[in-house]
């Protein structure tokens, strides 16, 4: 081999190896592709902030929206999410509708169902699934449908309330599918032991079920508990690990009723559950399949927002304070309150919390202290939907608008 | 040896007494903390507050205006999310219109309402004068909120109710509170914070008070505080309904002139007798009329307005006959027309039943007639019996004027 093709090859080799790694960074924070991003944590890693008070996060777009909680969910291009809209005061419907993602601009829409009416805010709270062709969706009245991400069209859909004897939760159906494999999976709350279900992809045919339970709001984690590939449902008082076929791998009587927040597993084996009513929050620790209660505590009750963990702490809305504790022991590190029953990602090393009237405030994520770094009031109005992150932008969502802001 | 006897009896006496020591503590906190609101002198010249400012339900932030007098009487014009809530309390006895409830109109508050209105009628703290008021306090001694040392006082209030008050050990103000509190007239524990604290004309208020209950989220901010404002005291009243106002114009005491239907089909009149009419309830007009027409007849009517039909009501006791009659009917170009072909009082048809019609016209705020009617048909024709002209008695008059 010539000394050149040989400093070629190496020279190709580098550039190859750079880009890879490049590659796999951006992919990671490209998309935010479900409920509370990737692996449902409501993180992104490999990213570092600028500091708000450095450099203002600038507004690309805000545009009006049909009315709806559901998350903007960020793939390939576009974003994909869940509005309704009037068609008088009594009528309306529900959509399953992607927008560009650099201008907000409105690619399609398509009906999944009718609209959802609720004198707290109306439309669907569920957050759509984005798949590689397809985006998966359950509607305010337990539709689960699956639409093509190119151009809307239905491809099939199933009706929780007509096929499973579903009933519709106070809020509407709510919890998020997520995507496993082949399949769909989701909490259905159906009769005859079909509280959880799996669908086919590509056809919507039922693939397994398992489980006693009514709809609620919780929605399930796909994840891996000592190194074994799981789903985890919340469902009532009781918590469910399943393997991907639906095998149960075990299930625990929780003291924690009905939580919405999303459980989160961390340290490969633990599972941190809190819902706004006493106890408040439990740690449960899986060993042979079989959980075990570690911990439980009064200090972090989550409503309808999700907690974040990071590097043994959890930062999230106790109730109406934005607090950090310790997972080990419980203890407060610090409390913060004026942002409502607001919502948090957590980006690299920083909180990016959202009040529930639409500021945005950037915080270190460390239990030192509360350490404000900027913020910023992003949208205005009843603010419930988590923020979503993809591309070094931010993007947010009230009740009838959403907005994109650069971040980097 | 007289003086170490003397010594060791009163360290004794000190001993057995500790609620006098905890007291004394209690008191000096109290002390400080009213001089950290600006001091009981600036305090006991104000009478009344006008607050304005920023409160958010629901995460949705509105305008509210709160009125609040040194007798404990209160006020409140403000949104609960996207609806729109009235509240007052006289002291002792409040009411709410709160359509979350879906209950248009105002209604009497509950036991545990009534203590939370006693709460929201506060000058701020409820130290000010708090002997005066009938409350007692105990201190609990201190405790770590939040980072922060605090005294921890507990507040029982005259119905027995009680709060824990958390003081900054530096500053003396308020930073915490826990107190019973409602949730759709429910009770329910609840935690309330206190933060910004600014200078109103020598008076320290809280300008930021979180209240947290159950998973709800309160956020009052104030804007602006009037020291001593003008208050129409009827603010405090509860309100009337807003159909039965419509028959105010009865209201007061009157002469009545008696004229009843004679042979030739002309009215003679009967001599004159007397009527109180006043409003025994939100919704309920009261008249106390007593007349002769052969027998003496003592009635007692009573006019409501049922918003389900829509109509007027009324039921009316005569002592005479000893039996309650009900007539139903609208007010229509200020005519009231109240009858009773739409009540039955028998399972059969009577084809002889005699209905009866009371017409209330040439209605102004000193006079109007009423006419009695009755029909053989069920209502087709009616022939005049009875008519009754009201006139305002003269001082009722003159007040009115």
């Amino acid at each position: 081999m010539k000394k050149t093709n040989l400093l070629f090859t190496i020279c190709a080799l580098l550039f190859s190896a750079l880009l890879n790694h490049a590659h796999s960074q951006e992919v990671s924070n490209q998309e935010w592709n479900q409920f509370r991003g990737a692996n449902r944590s409501g993180s992104a890693d490999n990213v570092e902030l600028t500091s708000f008070t450095d450099k203002e996060p600038k507004l690309v777009w805000k545009k009006k929206l049909g009315d709806g909680f559901s998350e903007l969910t960020i793939s390939g291009g576009n974003i994909y999410t869940m509005i309704s809209e009037r068609k008088d005061s009594i009528t309306g419907d529900e959509f399953i509708a992607a927008f560009d993602e650099k201008t907000g601009d409105e690619v399609w829409r398509t009906k999944v169902d009718n609209m959802f009416f609720d004198t707290f805010g109306d439309g669907p709270r569920s957050t759509p699934a984005i798949g590689e062709k397809n985006v998966y969706s359950l509607s305010s009245y337990g539709k689960l449908s699956a639409n093509s991400k190119k151009d809307g069209k239905t491809l099939w859909q199933v009706d929780f309330m007509k096929e499973y004897g579903s009933k519709i939760p106070r809020w509407g159906f709510s919890s998020s599918p997520v995507i496993v494999g082949n399949n769909v999976i989701v909490e259905v709350g159906g009769t005859d032991s079909r509280a959880f279900m799996a669908f086919d992809k590509k056809t919507g045919k039922e693939v397994w079920k398992k489980g006693e339970g009514i709809a609620t709001y919780n929605s399930p984690v796909h994840g891996k508990i000592n190194d074994k590939e799981c789903i985890i449902f919340a469902n009532g008082r009781k918590v469910y690990s399943l393997t991907t076929a639906g095998d149960t791998l075990w299930t625990y009587n929780s003291p924690i009723s009905n939580p919405t927040g999303m459980p989160i597993v961390f340290d490969g084996n633990k599972i941190f559950i809190s819902a706004v009513r006493n106890p408040g929050f439990i740690v449960l620790e899986v060993n042979n399949n079989k959980a075990k209660e570690i911990s439980r505590g009064t200090s972090m009750k989550n409503d309808y927002s999700s907690s974040i963990y990071h590097d043994g702490y959890v930062y999230g809305f106790h109730v109406a304070a934005l607090q950090c504790i310790s997972v080990k022991t419980g203890e407060k590190k610090w409390t913060k309150r004026g942002y409502g029953k607001g919502s948090l990602i957590r980006i690299g090393n920083q909180l990016l919390v959202l009040s529930d009237k639409g500021k945005l405030i950037q915080v270190k994520a460390t239990p030192e202290a509360y350490t404000e770094l900027g913020n910023i009031q992003a949208i205005n109005g009843k603010s419930w939907t988590a923020p979503s992150f993809a591309n070094g932008k931010i993007y947010l969502r009230n009740l009838t608008e959403m907005a994109c802001y650069e971040l980097k | 040896m007289k003086l170490k006897k003397l010594q060791a009896f009163f360290l004794f006496a000190l001993f057995l007494t500790p609620g006098i020591l905890v007291a004394q503590t209690a008191e000096e906190i109290i002390a400080k903390h009213i001089e950290a609101h600006g001091g009981a002198e600036k305090w006991e010249k104000i009478e009344a507050l006008k607050i304005k400012g920023r409160f958010t339900a629901f995460s949705l932030e509105k305008d509210f205006t709160s009125y609040k007098t040194k007798c404990g009487a209160y006020y409140s014009d403000l949104y609960l999310g996207e609806q729109h809530v009235f509240e007052g309390f006289n002291g002792k006895c409040g009411w709410t219109i709160d359509p979350w409830q879906e209950i248009e109109y105002a209604r009497n508050i509950n036991s545990s309402e009534t203590n939370v209105f006693k709460q929201k009628a506060e000058f701020f703290t409820p130290f000010l004068n708090y002997k005066k008021k009938g409350h007692k306090v105990e201190y609990l001694g201190k405790d770590n909120v939040d980072g922060e040392e605090m005294f921890v006082l507990k507040l029982t209030r005259e119905d027995g109710k009680s709060e824990k008050w958390y003081l900054n050990t530096k500053t003396y103000l308020e930073y915490k509170c826990e107190a019973p509190w409602v949730d759709f007239a429910q009770p329910v524990p609840a935690e309330m914070y206190f933060d910004d604290f600014r200078e109103v004309d020598g008076i320290i208020v809280p300008f930021f008070i979180e209240r947290t209950f159950w998973q709800r989220d309160r956020i009052t901010q104030i804007e602006s505080i009037e020291l001593n404002p003008k208050i129409d005291k009827s603010l405090f009243a509860m309100p009337k309904r807003k159909e039965i106002s419509k028959l105010a114009f009865m209201e007061g005491d009157w002469d009545v002139k008696l004229e009843f239907m004679g042979r030739r089909g002309t009215y003679r009149e009967r001599g004159t007798t007397q009527s109180c009419i006043k409003f025994a309830s939100t919704n309920m007009l009261q008249e106390q009329i007593s007349y002769e027409n052969g027998f003496p007849n003592n009635l007692s009517i009573n006019f409501t307005y049922d918003a389900g039909t829509k109509k007027y009501r009324i039921a009316a006791f005569n002592d005479f006959t000893s039996t309650f009659d009900m007539f139903q009917g609208e007010l229509k170009d200020n005519i009231l027309v109240m009858e009773d072909t739409h009540v039955s009082y028998s399972d059969k048809p009577n084809a002889a039943r005699m209905c009866r019609q009371f017409t209330y016209t040439k209605i102004d705020n000193n006079q109007f007639t009423v006419e009695n009617k009755v029909s053989t048909d069920e209502g087709k024709t009616w022939k005049p019996q009875a008519r009754l002209t009201y006139t305002r008695k003269v001082e009722d008059s003159l007040s009115k004027k």
